[in-house]
């Protein structure tokens, strides 16, 4: 690799920024889903009389949990796509443009 | 019987017809493992939907509802769910660091020829665990659809795939994966608005009815996986599994950017989630409307759950409404172990012939044009071996190797490529260690545990991945540390973070 070493830290500090950046919206929604789809089969099998507890007519809390799981899933999946796009996309290019510069 | 011959007839008719068109347009690496990365997010989105729906997601769901209630909808939604993990952490850094395979991804990462021998062992066992179920499942199915017997049925699904990914390569595989996912899905919406106008419109009558006629347990979980550690290591299993399944990640290559693998995920999880939520319909109204002592009559584990529902909707048994319904979607069924069992083989091949014998055996020094004919030389082989394995595996139970695809792919595959895409110390000694502790301890409880040895099992989860799973980070990360530092692996690292999230190479 050629290029002096200034630069090159400067590449990798806006790797380190787009790295900080993924971490603070991912940590979060990572435990969101894993909490709660996890979480939702550890009350299934050791919390049966909560799941049993019927919400509208025959439907139980345990099938309407599991409809929420695909509303979060699905929840999440766009709010990732939004942030990606608006948020890790600049940092990216912006980690691009500066290894560029330590390259020339 | 026959109109599914028909429909099955004509479905295949058109793969071929694509196979012919694809293969004119593959000659070179880059187009026979990843279709020249010029599909759209919408296309690669349907193909990864006709990857992962596999004819347990498609009939399998719907029977285990239909039989056992709320557990088939446990089983419904995880495939859902673990594209949240393959969406945040692996699609985009997979798309942005590799080429062809996992095995590109820790070659690159590494520079080592024994961790790339331990990423091919995983991509190997793993498709291999998942192959010879669906080949095994094919010919049941072909049977029991179609009525020709076992052995030419697992011959004659054999003999098609071979012909699409050998002739054809990913550009084939992606398209009839791409024509399985809209068949899949039309067949679903469908039966759906049906069943939906039988019951004007108010799904809640399928709770109540169901609730009436097989009592309160039914809506409740624990009536298939009794113990509760079983629900929660199979939800672990998939949702960490789905990120090691070698023939998913190679999906990723098959598009330009990491931008678009992102989109096409988001594809997959509407089109797929769709589909997996309606299932958990689809096995209450069949239990409603069927019942489920005709549903075990006809299968004992459920599988034609789907199908007698599509034919109850359709007008019953003998009138030309339920016949056509029957064989539509019985001829789905079959297109959708096709597209599973076809990327099955074009991963695999596309491991022996890029990781195996062009990177391991001669270092790279090998001409494009003849890879891609080894690649191809592969696919038959591959595909020979998966005939004869499926003959083999005639009444020999197989339930066993589903649960170690998924456990395997979970417990050596996602640690490893998890750790090498995002741990500075990690090290070839780590990728072994966390291969072979992965590994080792999926199959040995696998073979312990009752899937293997039913009621005489010495270990109590039919899923191992609750425990395995911890065992190959431990191996990864002991491996790492007891072994000397890679300072020049070390060294790299910054410039391959940047690979990894930017797509960009640093020089």
């Amino acid at each position: 690799m050629v290029g002096d070493d200034t630069r090159i830290d400067a590449a990798h500090a806006a790797v380190r920024a787009l790295i900080a950046a993924k971490v603070r919206f991912l940590l979060p929604m990572t435990i969101i889903y894993f909490v709660g789809y996890i979480g939702l089969t550890v009350v299934a099998g050791f919390a049966k009389d909560l799941m049993a507890i019927k919400v509208v007519g025959s439907l139980n809390v345990g099938f309407t949990l599991i409809a929420l799981n695909y509303v979060l899933s699905w929840i999440l999946a766009l709010i990732y796509e939004r942030v990606a796009n608006r948020v890790f996309d600049p940092l990216s290019s912006a980690a691009v443009t500066s290894a560029r510069g330590a390259a020339r | 019987m026959s109109i599914t011959l028909i429909i099955f007839v004509l479905i295949l008719l058109v793969t071929l017809g694509i196979t012919y068109w694809a293969a004119r347009r593959t000659t070179t690496t880059s187009d026979f493992y990843a279709a020249d990365s010029q599909l759209t997010a919408a296309q690669n989105g349907f193909a990864l939907a006709g990857d992962w729906c596999s004819a347990a997601a498609f009939l399998g769901f719907s029977g285990l509802t239909a039989l056992y209630g709320m557990d088939g909808a446990f089983y419904a939604l995880g495939p859902l769910v673990a594209f949240c993990t393959v969406l945040f952490l692996i699609a985009e850094p997979l798309r942005n660091s590799g080429k062809y395979t996992l095995g590109d991804v820790i070659r690159s990462r590494m520079q080592t020829r024994s961790s790339l021998l331990a990423a091919i062992t995983g991509t190997i066992v793993v498709n291999f665990a998942y192959l010879m179920p669906q080949m095994a499942g094919a010919g049941i199915l072909v049977r029991l659809l179609t009525g020709i017997s076992y052995d030419w049925a697992v011959i004659f699904v054999g003999a098609s795939m071979i012909v699409y990914v050998a002739f054809g390569g990913m550009l084939a595989t992606t398209w009839v994966q791409i024509v399985k996912a809209v068949l899949m899905l039309g067949a679903g919406a469908i039966v759906l608005v049906l069943a939906f106008v039988l019951v004007h419109f108010d799904p809640l009558s399928f709770f109540a009815d169901t609730e009436v006629k097989y009592g309160s347990s039914y809506l409740l979980p624990g009536n298939y996986l009794k113990n509760p550690f079983d629900q929660i290591s199979l939800g672990l299993g998939y949702v960490l599994g789905l990120a090691g399944l070698p023939h998913v990640m190679t999906r990723f290559y098959t598009v330009p950017d990491a931008k678009t693998a992102r989109r096409s995920v988001v594809w997959v999880m509407f089109l797929a989630g769709a589909f997996f939520a309606a299932t958990t319909l689809f096995g209450l109204a069949a239990a409603s409307f069927v019942g489920q002592d005709a549903i075990r009559a006809a299968d004992k584990g459920g599988n034609l759950a789907l199908p007698l529902l599509a034919q109850y909707l359709g007008g019953g048994k003998d009138s030309f409404g339920g016949e056509l319904m029957l064989g539509f979607v019985a001829a789905v069924a079959v297109a959708t172990i096709l597209a599973v069992v076809s990327a099955l083989t074009l991963s695999t091949s596309s491991s022996i012939a890029h990781d195996f014998y062009v990177n391991w055996m001669k270092a790279g020094h090998v001409e494009g044009r003849q890879e891609v004919w080894i690649a191809r030389l592969a696919a038959v082989v591959i595909g020979i071996l998966a005939i004869a394995l499926g003959i083999l595996a005639q009444g020999v139970n197989v339930a066993v190797l589903v649960i170690l695809a998924i456990c395997v792919a979970a417990s050596a595959n996602f640690p490893v490529l998890i750790l090498s895409l995002f741990w500075r110390r990690f090290n070839t000694g780590g990728v072994i260690g966390g291969m072979a502790a992965g590994l080792t301890s999926s199959v040995v409880l696998a073979m312990i545990g009752p899937a293997m040895r039913g009621s005489e099992a010495i270990w109590p989860l039919v899923n191992p991945t609750i425990v395995s799973l911890p065992i190959g980070f431990l191996g990864a990360v002991v491996g790492s540390l007891i072994t000397t530092r890679d300072f020049e692996n070390e060294k790299r690292f910054d410039a391959f973070l940047l690979q990894v999230h930017t797509g960009s190479a640093a020089e």
